[in-house]
C-alpha cells in the first residue's frame, strides 16, 4: 500500500506503469475513505461512553454531560440523510441548531482568543532584557502594521511589517517546516522498518 | 511605587472589559476609518480576475463555524466575484461543517441572480470525508471520488459542467479559504506538486506566517490573510460588506494592545528605575 502511494508520486516509471499503479492506489484510497467515514462512528461511541458514565456516576458537572448526550442524539437523528422523511442537513431542527447554537458558539469560542491575547500581550511584552525587547519591538511593529488605523497614519508601518513577515518570519518558518518534514520522514522510515511500534500501544521495543 | 506596581499587575478582568469596550464601540458606532489597499488584496483580485473565460475552478470553503467571523466576508466576496465572471465553479469541502458554511454563503449570493445554471455553470459536491487521502483521490478522479452532488443527488458525471473535468489537470485554479488542516499544505502536496494546479489561499490572520514560505516560492499564487485583507478586497470590488464593517473593530483592538503594552512598559521601566535608585 505504502509503495503504491509513494512510488508514482516521486518516480516517473513511464506513463503506463505510473497510470496502472495510480489506478490501484486510487482503488485502495477509496477503501480508506470508507474506513475513515466509519471511524466517525467510533468517535460517537466514545463520546457516549464517556458522558453516559459521567451521568451514571453523578460525576462533577454531570448535568453538562446530559446536555451533550441530548444534543448529540438530536443532531444525529435530525441530520440523518433521509430526505424522504424530511431529515438531513435541510431539516428545520438541524438547521435551527446549526445556525443558532453551533455557529454563534463556535464563533464566540474563537473570538474569546482576542481577550486572552490582549491580556497576554500586556503581561508578556516587557523590556526585561535584550531578547525580550527584540520580541517586544517585533511584536509591536506587527500589531502596528496590521491595523489600518496605524498604516493610514504612517504607511511605512506596513512596509516594516511586510519585511518582518517576508524575511525573519519566512526564514524561521522554512526551518520549522523542513525540520518537521525530516522528522516525519524519519518516523515513517522507523515505522515501516518496525523500529517504531508506539502506535501498537506496546512501546518502543 | 505602589501605583507603578499596580499598573504592572493590572487585574486581567479590567483588560477584558477594556477590550470589550474597544471592540464593541466601533461595531455600534462605525468610525469609518480609511482602509488602505495593500498588495495582498490586489494580488488576490488579480488572481481571480485573471481566470480565463470558460475555465473551471475549485471553490473550497475549508472551515467550520469557528472560522466564520474572520473568513466568511472573503468567502462571500470571492464567490460573488466568481459568479459575476464567465467561470465554471465546482464547490467542494473536506471539512464536515463546510457545506453548512457554504449554505450561508448561498443565502447571501444567489447564483441564479447572476444567471448561473446549476449543473452547467456551478455544482456543489459538498463534503468529502477522508481529509488528505480524499483530496488525493479527488485529484485523480473528481467524479469517482464525489460520486453524487448534494443539491440534486444525481451522479456527478451526469452534469454538463463535469463533462470535460476528469482530474486535477482539468482545473484552472483552486480557491481554498481555510482555518487549518486539511488546507493549503494538503492542496500543495496532492494537487499543486503532482498536477501543477495553481492555488490561492484565504486564511485566518494567525495562519499567515506559516503560509509565507509557500507564497515566496510561488506555490501559493496569492494569499488573503485575515479580516483586514478581506476589507481591502471588498474595497477593490467596491462592495463593502462584513469585513469593511468589522475592520474598525480590528483597528481599535490593535490600538488597545499598543496602549497597554506602552503603559505596561513605562510602568515597568519606571518601577525598575526607582527600585535601583532606592538601593
Amino acid at each position: 500500500m505504502v509503495f503504491l502511494q509513494v512510488i508514482p508520486y516521486y518516480l516517473d516509471l513511464g506513463k503506463n506503469l505510473n497510470d496502472q499503479m495510480g489506478n490501484v492506489a486510487n482503488y485502495f484510497q477509496r477503501w480508506m475513505l470508507i474506513v475513515i467515514a466509519l471511524a466517525t462512528l467510533v468517535g460517537v461511541i466514545a463520546v457516549v461512553q464517556v458522558h453516559a458514565k459521567n451521568v451514571q456516576k453523578r460525576s462533577k458537572d454531570w448535568l453538562f454531560s446530559i446536555i451533550v448526550l441530548v444534543i448529540l442524539a438530536l443532531m444525529l437523528v435530525a441530520g440523518l440523510p433521509l430526505k424522504e422523511v424530511t431529515l438531513g442537513p435541510t431539516n428545520s431542527v438541524y438547521l435551527y441548531l446549526f445556525n443558532n447554537a453551533y455557529t454563534p458558539l463556535s464563533g464566540t469560542m474563537y473570538s474569546i482568543i482576542a481577550f486572552f491575547i490582549t491580556s497576554a500581550a500586556f503581561r508578556a511584552f516587557r523590556a526585561r532584557n535584550i531578547e525580550a525587547s527584540l520580541v517586544l519591538i517585533a511584536g509591536l511593529l506587527m500589531v502596528l502594521s496590521n491595523a489600518p488605523l496605524f498604516t493610514v497614519m504612517w504607511p511605512p508601518f506596513k512596509t516594516i511589517g511586510d519585511w518582518i513577515m517576508a524575511v525573519p518570519n519566512t526564514a524561521t518558518m522554512r526551518a520549522i517546516t523542513m525540520g518537521i518534514a525530516l522528522g516525519t520522514i524519519a518516523l515513517a522510515v522507523r515505522t515501516l522498518m518496525g523500529i517504531e511500534r508506539g502506535y501498537l500501544r506496546g512501546g518502543g521495543d | 511605587m505602589s501605583l507603578l506596581k499596580s499598573i504592572q499587575n493590572l487585574d486581567r478582568r479590567w483588560i477584558y472589559l477594556l477590550c470589550w469596550i474597544f471592540v464593541m464601540y466601533p461595531l455600534i458606532f462605525p468610525l469609518g476609518l480609511p482602509i488602505p489597499i495593500n498588495q495582498q488584496a490586489k494580488d488576490w483580485d488579480k488572481a481571480v480576475t485573471a481566470i480565463k473565460p470558460g475555465s473551471t475552478v475549485i471553490f473550497a470553503p475549508m472551515y467550520d463555524p469557528s472560522g466564520i467571523p474572520e473568513l466568511f466576508p472573503m468567502t462571500v466576496a470571492t464567490f460573488r466575484q466568481l459568479m459575476s465572471m464567465d467561470v465554471k465553479v465546482i464547490v467542494v469541502t473536506f471539512w464536515a461543517a463546510g457545506p453548512m458554511v457554504f449554505n450561508q454563503v448561498l443565502a447571501q449570493v444567489d447564483p441564479a441572480g447572476y444567471k448561473k445554471v446549476y449543473g452547467t455553470d456551478w455544482i456543489n459536491l459538498g463534503y468529502i470525508p477522508g481529509t488528505e487521502t480524499a483530496m488525493a483521490s479527488f485529484g485523480k478522479d473528481l467524479a469517482g471520488t464525489a460520486s453524487q452532488d448534494v443539491v440534486e443527488r444525481k451522479p456527478t458525471s451526469s452534469f454538463p459542467i463535469m463533462q470535460n473535468i476528469k482530474s486535477a489537470t482539468d482545473i484552472t485554479l483552486i480557491i481554498s479559504i481555510e482555518t487549518g488542516t486539511p488546507g493549503a499544505t494538503e492542496w500543495l502536496r496532492q494537487w499543486n506538486t503532482p498536477y501543477k494546479t495553481p492555488i490561492i489561499v484565504g486564511c485566518i490572520g494567525v495562519s499567515a506566517p506559516g503560509m509565507m514560505p509557500f507564497v515566496q516560492s510561488g506555490q501559493i499564487s496569492a494569499l488573503l490573510p485575515g479580516l483586514t485583507s478581506s476589507a481591502e478586497y471588498e474595497q477593490i470590488l467596491k462592495q463593502p460588506g462584513l469585513a469593511t464593517a468589522g475592520v474598525d473593530a480590528v483597528s481599535m483592538s490593535h490600538l488597545l494592545v499598543v496602549l497597554l503594552v506602552v503603559i505596561g512598559n513605562v510602568a515597568f521601566l519606571a518601577y525598575r528605575g526607582s527600585s535601583k535608585g532606592g538601593k
